[in-house]
């Protein structure tokens, strides 16, 4: 890696909202790419030639991953891709208000409550119950381009 | 049986004379049929059937002896089958078919008769008498006069089927052709035809292939017409003649053979170069993936460079002068359409030039071809070199950054793909100068006076060899490899030719590496690969791990081990360092999650674990250190990188195929050093995936999440696998001098087995691969067992019977295979007075857990659904179970009994029992017989009781 790329990693979140260019042909499958300003999963790649004498092009279906909705996009495979920058942070779960937002620690003892329960059935009664029956509950939260969602769970043993 | 023959014969002379006035109507069936009969009969496998006729003949007569009496058998049958009476009459009775033109072609009749005649032509062996093939050369000729009129003359049949005429006439002829190019020899083939005719067969051979070349251009139909049918069968036939599947067998063609397979080959390249040129422009890019792999294009590839090796000198004249004319017309247009058609036809001379010169070397040294060995002339004028030179002035040019931009990936594919095949037969070869007659060196060769001859073998050598041209050569490939990964961006199936195709070749040969590593353009790759350039960053992953592989492959070209490890460590190390200097940031946690450094260190791990996979034992040492140096740093990079499977997993894929290459190598010392990283490496893996319910909005990133994690688990089996057969290799060694393996794997599998979740298990391999690792270490070190933790003992036997209650039956195979040698381990143990699974083998409630099992296994065979192969592995596993601890299983046998009121049922029952334990004798070791014993006993019992216990 060379010096001048390493400009943008001082701030905490800097890269937070970021996305960075990568050529197309590299991109694989579960890598993440930036399709009409959303950011996606990569679930299949295919590559294909424009005419027989004609040059390479990719062509990705990917699977937003804060809505879930497939999107797809052809790009010649020398070009750049948007990557997005997606983080997954854990927390430990402090606290659950009534309307359904969530309350947080994080890791310098401050707390994060701007965040909602997941829309997702399972998880959220996972949280929820799981809360009630006091158990220590570390969740995850991922965020790309400026938006942030709880994932993950994990259950570090009761309290 | 020779009854039904002759009175199918009967049958149809009475049948033919109704039908040879009227059309179709019932006698016409009975001649299908009666000759379907017929066909079959022919069918029959003679040799078997006489030798069984024979034998009971002779039984019954008692007279004569039995060879004597199969010899006057298989005359009785030639009279039968194939006198020259009967098959005139078959032939005469299709003859009259035949006249009565287009409509009666298809009839089931006349398919019937066509079939029969086709079978007669492949008729050989015992069943003609043994006078020097006389008969049969007579019987083939008969049958080859009347089929003459199916395909000649070939214009006339072909217009006519283009006409709409049927075609299954024409497409019989081709196969009786190609029926009867089995059983002869190339002039004996050309002969037949001769007795009666001006011309050979192989003349009607070519002029018939030519027609249909031609042909297939008129039609161009998407769907497999009759065209391509009859080339593929004339092209077998051509095969057949020029290549018999007995290579010994193989004799020169005659004369006029020469002529017509040059025929065939011009007029098929012609056909092919105008439909490139046509098809030049077409959109169809799904064709254009498939373009080498598809498997009837490489046959007839093969089979039309099998044609053109028997002309070597016209065919590699032509295709030198086509290559010539397309480059240069390519020159001349630049960037017009023209140069598009050009651009297809060169890149399918491309192609088929790589077939004629050279065979594939799938897994075998590839040699040139001896037709083309055998063409005498000076090494400039020699057509192999000139076709060589001329495809090598293609990749030269396609190096000059202008000229590339009129060149196409597609171009470049087919170059790189040529190279790759071409290396290996004619660049350097390893036995120059060996051959009888050879010059040592090119030069010499230049000097050596007109009078002297040079055969293929010199003019190849000093153009290729070492000493000659061969060097230079080796420059542009390696440029052109250079070339094709860094300016031609993107473009992945070239680079994959590359990486997978060309340079393997390159490097596969240890002269050829000594000349590589000399090189400027190779030393220049390796620095732009070592220095992690964006250039060579940008490739895919395979063919990161590919060129890297090949890199480090080359290294087998330094002088002794020292070199090699040298310049595999500077080759490998500034990654490594790169690695470590990342691991070491402050801020990492921010820094790593950047997609580009993401990017970069999955391209890194690639690379490693490209070059692990390629160690030698010449730069084993090497490939060692750098994985040790990086230990550290991967440890680092697993906590951090938790959150991205995918970095995750070609982290593991690393260190699997890391273990697996050095493992054999270890020393002690560095086998503990391996040993605690993979448990750590375990360790961390596991904390972060213990527990964890990731869900998500959508079903398939779902999907993919579980996958991944397959994916994981496997590796990590994998990795404990490769750990698991360090023992294999040191077996000689002391056992105090090497750490203990069997205990790093249980510790392993402790902390895997959590993960392992029954979902997970559902994937078959997973499954399997989880199951074999757990039988091995339980049938090798089953004493270990009773060291490891309760919560690990207790996890392996909750696995164990879960893998009793699996669908498959191997998996359940294998969980019984497992639970045998724990109770075989525990059985001994008590005979020895030892411990044994000791205080393991008692859970929470006091049982003993192989008790548990006993009962398990018992309630298993009795009552539920089981394959009958599972019965033999389950005997294996219940005998020792019943031994340690037979109070219980008298008990249960109590309990069974006693389940029924009626005497007769329980006296039925005990009796079962008692036949169960029928000669078996206690002793403290169970040996082989005593199983045996056991198997059988099982057999009988579960065939007494189960289905009586079931339905009570």
């Amino acid at each position: 890696m060379s010096d001048e790329e390493h400009h943008f990693d001082n701030k905490a979140d800097a890269g937070a909202s970021k996305t960075y260019p990568q050529q197309a042909g590299t991109i694989r499958k579960n890598a993440y790419i930036v399709i009409k300003q959303r950011p996606c999963k990569v679930v299949e790649v295919s590559t294909s030639k424009t005419g027989k004498h004609g040059h390479a092009k990719c062509h990705f279906v990917g699977i937003d991953i804060f809505t879930g909705k497939k999107l797809e996009d052809i790009v010649p495979s020398s070009h750049n891709c948007d990557v997005p920058e997606v983080t997954r942070t854990d927390y430990q779960l402090i606290d659950i208000s009534e309307d359904g937002f969530v309350s947080l620690l994080t890791e310098n003892g401050d707390t994060k409550d701007d965040l909602r329960l997941p829309t997702d059935d399972q998880l959220n009664a996972q949280i929820s119950t799981g809360f009630h029956d006091g158990k220590d509950l570390v969740v995850t939260v991922m965020s790309a381009l400026g938006e942030e969602q709880i994932c993950a769970l994990k259950d570090i043993g009761p309290k | 049986m020779s009854c039904f023959f002759g009175g199918g014969l009967f049958t149809i002379m009475v049948a033919s004379k109704a039908l040879e006035g009227q059309g179709e109507n019932q006698e016409s069936a009975i001649c299908t049929v009666a000759i379907r009969l017929m066909t079959q009969i022919l069918n029959w496998e003679f040799r078997g059937k006489l030798a069984v006729l024979g034998k009971s003949r002779a039984s019954t007569l008692s007279s004569s002896p039995a060879s004597r009496k199969s010899s006057e058998q298989l005359q009785l049958w030639h009279d039968l089958l194939v006198s020259p009476a009967k098959v005139t009459w078959i032939l005469n009775f299709y003859e009259h078919i035949h006249q009565k033109g287009n409509a009666w072609l298809d009839l089931p009749l006349s398919v019937v008769v066509r079939q029969l005649i086709v079978l007669m032509c492949s008729l050989n062996g015992s069943i003609f008498p043994t006078d020097g093939a006389g008969t049969q050369e007579q019987h083939l000729q008969r049958l080859l006069n009347c089929i003459i009129s199916w395909i000649d003359p070939p214009e006339y049949v072909i217009s006519a089927v283009l006409a709409g005429t049927s075609e299954s006439e024409m497409l019989d002829g081709c196969r009786a052709l190609l029926a009867i190019a089995t059983l002869c020899s190339p002039s004996s083939f050309d002969q037949l035809l001769l007795s009666f005719r001006q011309t050979g067969t192989l003349s009607l051979l070519s002029s018939l292939t030519c027609g249909i070349i031609k042909a297939s251009c008129v039609r161009e139909s998407e769907e497999p017409s009759w065209t391509y049918e009859a080339l593929e069968v004339l092209l077998e036939t051509w095969t057949v003649i020029l290549q018999p599947a007995d290579l010994s067998q193989k004799v020169p063609l005659p004369p006029s053979g020469i002529e017509a397979a040059s025929a065939v080959f011009q007029t098929f390249v012609e056909f092919e170069m105008k439909l490139s040129e046509s098809s030049a422009l077409d959109e169809d890019d799904a064709d254009d993936m498939a373009a080498f792999s598809d498997e009837a294009r490489e046959d007839r590839l093969s089979a039309v460079a099998l044609i053109a090796r028997t002309v070597p000198s016209v065919s590699l004249s032509l295709l030198t002068m086509l290559v010539s004319k397309c480059f240069s017309e390519i020159r001349q247009s630049l960037g017009s359409e023209t140069t598009t058609r050009c651009l297809e036809q060169l890149h399918w001379l491309t192609i088929l030039s790589g077939h004629v010169l050279a065979d594939p070397g799938e897994g075998e040294t590839p040699t040139v071809p001896e037709s083309i060995l055998a063409v005498s002339a000076e090494p400039a004028t020699h057509p192999a070199v000139s076709l060589s030179f001329a495809l090598i002035d293609v990749a030269q040019q396609s190096l000059d950054a202008t000229f590339r931009t009129t060149l196409s990936p597609r171009m470049m594919e087919a170059i790189v793909w040529f190279f790759g095949r071409w290396v290996e037969t004619y660049l350097m070869p390893d036995h120059a100068g060996r051959g009888p007659s050879s010059t040592p060196s090119g030069h010499e060769g230049q000097e050596v006076s007109v009078g002297v001859l040079f055969d293929g073998r010199n003019a190849l050598n000093a153009a290729f060899g070492k000493d000659g041209g061969g060097p230079a050569v080796l420059e542009i490939l390696v440029r052109v490899a250079l070339t094709s990964l860094t300016a031609w961006r993107g473009e992945q199936v070239l680079q994959e030719y590359v990486s997978s195709r060309l340079l393997p070749a390159l490097v596969r040969r240890r002269n050829v590496c000594v000349q590589l590593l000399s090189m400027g353009s190779w030393q220049e790759l390796a620095t732009v690969f070592a220095r992690q350039d964006q250039m060579l960053l940008s490739l895919s992953d395979s063919v990161q791990r590919a060129l890297s592989g090949c890199l480090c492959r080359s290294a087998q070209g330094l002088a002794n081990a020292d070199a090699a490890n040298q310049y595999v460590k500077d080759l490998l190390m500034p990654m490594a360092a790169s690695l470590a200097e990342f691991s070491g940031r402050k801020d990492l946690a921010t820094f790593s999650q950047q997609p580009n450094v993401i990017h970069q260190v999955s391209c890194v791990l690639e690379r490693l674990r490209g070059a692990a996979r390629e160690t030698i034992p010449r730069t084993q040492k090497a490939i060692f250190e750098v994985g040790v140096s990086i230990m550290k740093p991967l440890l680092v990079f697993m906590e951090i990188y938790k959150n991205q499977p995918s970095v995750v997993y070609l982290l593991l894929k690393y260190v699997v195929v890391w273990v697996d290459a050095e493992v054999v190598f270890l020393e002690p010392k560095d086998t503990t050093t391996v040993f605690n990283f993979c448990v750590q490496l375990l360790s961390v893996y596991s904390a972060h995936n213990i527990g964890k319910v990731s869900v998500s909005t959508s079903r398939s990133l779902q999907n993919e999440a579980q996958t991944e994690k397959y994916k994981d688990l496997r590796a990590l089996l994998q990795l404990l696998t490769n750990l698991s057969s360090k023992d294999l290799f040191d077996f000689a060694l002391h056992a105090d001098e090497n750490p203990d393996v069997a205990q790093v794997v249980y510790l392993g599998l402790n902390i895997i087995t959590p993960l392992i979740s029954a979902d997970l298990l559902k994937y078959p391999k997973l499954c399997r691969q989880y199951f074999t690792l757990l039988m091995h270490m339980l049938e090798v070190y089953p004493e270990k067992v009773a060291k490891i933790s309760p919560e690990g003992f207790s996890q392996i036997l909750g696995t164990l019977e879960f893998g009793l209650r699996q669908q498959d039956v191997e998996v359940v195979n294998m969980t019984l295979s497992a639970l045998g040698a724990l109770g075989v381990f525990q059985y001994q143990a008590l005979c020895k007075g030892d411990d044994g699974l000791g205080t393991q083998s008692r859970t929470s409630g006091g049982d003993d857990v192989l008790s548990h099992f006993l009962k398990l296994l018992m309630h298993f065979l009795l009552f539920e659904d089981y394959s009958n192969d599972l019965v033999e592995p389950a005997a294996d596993a219940l005998l020792p179970l019943i031994l340690c601890n037979t109070a219980l299983f008298e008990k249960l046998k109590q309990e069974l009994v006693q389940r029924h009121q009626d005497v007769v049922s329980q006296e039925r029952v005990s009796t079962a029992f008692h036949s169960l334990s029928k000669g078996i004798e206690i002793t403290s070791t169970i040996d082989r017989s005593i199983r045996r014993k056991f198997r059988s006993n099982l057999f009988v019992f579960l065939n007494d009781l189960r289905g009586f216990l079931r339905t009570r």
